[in-house]
């Protein structure tokens, strides 16, 4: 029973055949490519199914559905001002992506999207870029004010820099965060999945130990589920906090 | 009652208010725990880096695409920036924390209830 810890991160390609090819790299369809599929679909059908009553006193799922467009609505608002919601279906969106990728994951056997810094860092690239679009659209050259702290012109040399720096340290802080994150968690349940395994293979009384991280993945496993939900909420309120910076421009130091 | 109708509503429109006004703070910051902190200093210090070292290693790259041979001086001028920039991360991190905290702290009572 060869168990590793790492194997669940696994990318493989499902079919044998690329896909097609960009600037001579095969693209494969993989797992992962699968998962995030499946991911896109439920949520869209969830979204779409609970809202096709459109009732007035709300269903089950259709306050469901509710709930999180208040919810994000709420968030918007308070990170990001009036002008933030224009970003909505963006920000909702993103949301609710990185929300099911995470709940997805804690299926055993499914495959967790946003455990790979691929997908964060590339979800956090275009974030960032959209910033800077935003930010450059709405205050033209102004933006660059940004990064020109009040101080000293002949400081300025050095302190512009670090601020260039600090703007697109947001880059790996972000996608280090949720990826960290769902990578810690899912390599400590299996590391107790292999305990139970091995105890129970031991015989004897070790057979009757290996409950005790049997409990353990019980409760990890709840802590993971808040986890996905804390981590979809960080990353969700991250990017208004950001989007607020490049329409308000104001003092974030 | 029926005369009463509008009154009612008024009132009730109110305590409405009155409860969204009280329940509103609770929800715009995550309590932050103290592996969160920790977790958030530390990415912060090496993300600077990290950023900073490869600003310089592609402005390095793209002089020398111009010609102009800056190899290894703008890399190590950007990481040691990088370290600077990550410093001052970290502090404006514990700042914005202390704040939370602060936010946090005149009102026991609705954080109890939210712990239990």
């Amino acid at each position: 029973m060869a168990m590793h810890p790492m194997e669940q991160f696994e990318v493989k390609p499902l079919i044998e055949h690329p896909l097609f090819q960009i600037g001579g790299h095969d693209i494969y369809f993989t797992n992962q490519s699968l998962f995030m599929v499946i991911v896109v679909a439920v949520a869209s059908l969830f979204f779409t199914l609970a809202m096709s009553g459109k009732r007035m006193v709300p269903s089950r799922t259709q306050s469901m559905a509710e709930v999180s467009y208040e919810f994000v609505a709420n968030m918007i608002h308070s990170a990001a001002g009036d002008d933030g919601l224009k970003f909505f279906p963006f920000i909702f969106t993103t949301f609710v992506f990185v929300l099911f990728c995470n709940v997805f994951g804690m299926v055993p056997w499914s495959f967790t999207v946003t455990s790979q810094i691929a997908i964060t860092f590339a979800m956090t690239a275009f974030i960032i870029s959209m910033v800077i679009v935003v930010g450059f659209a709405k205050h033209g050259l102004g933006f660059l004010k940004l990064f020109v702290p009040e101080a000293p012109i002949y400081l300025l040399i050095l302190l512009v820099p670090i601020e260039i720096i600090s703007f697109f340290t947001r880059l790996v802080s972000l996608s280090v965060r949720l990826f960290a994150n769902m990578l810690a968690g899912h390599t400590m349940l299996a590391v107790f999945a292999g305990f139970v395994v091995m105890l129970g293979a031991a015989g004897g009384i070790l057979s009757i130990l290996s409950v005790g991280p049997m409990l353990m993945i019980i409760a990890i496993m709840l802590l993971e589920l808040l986890v996905a939900g804390l981590q979809a909420y960080v990353f969700a309120i991250l990017t208004c906090i950001y989007l607020n910076e490049a329409l308000h421009l104001h003092d974030h130091h | 009652m029926s005369d009463t109708g509008p009154d009612d509503l008024k009132r009730l429109g109110a305590r409405l208010d009155d409860a969204q006004q009280r329940l509103a703070p609770r929800k715009t910051e995550p309590p932050p725990t103290q592996s969160g902190i920790a977790f958030r200093f530390s990415t912060e210090l090496v993300a600077a880096l990290v950023v900073g070292g490869a600003m310089g290693w592609g402005l390095d790259w793209l002089f020398g695409y111009f010609g102009i041979h800056t190899k290894p001086w703008l890399m190590i001028a950007f990481v040691v920036l990088g370290m600077v920039a990550g410093i001052r991360n970290v502090m404006h991190a514990a700042k914005e924390i202390n704040a939370q905290v602060a936010a946090q702290g005149p009102a026991p009572a609705a954080r109890d209830d939210e712990e239990s």
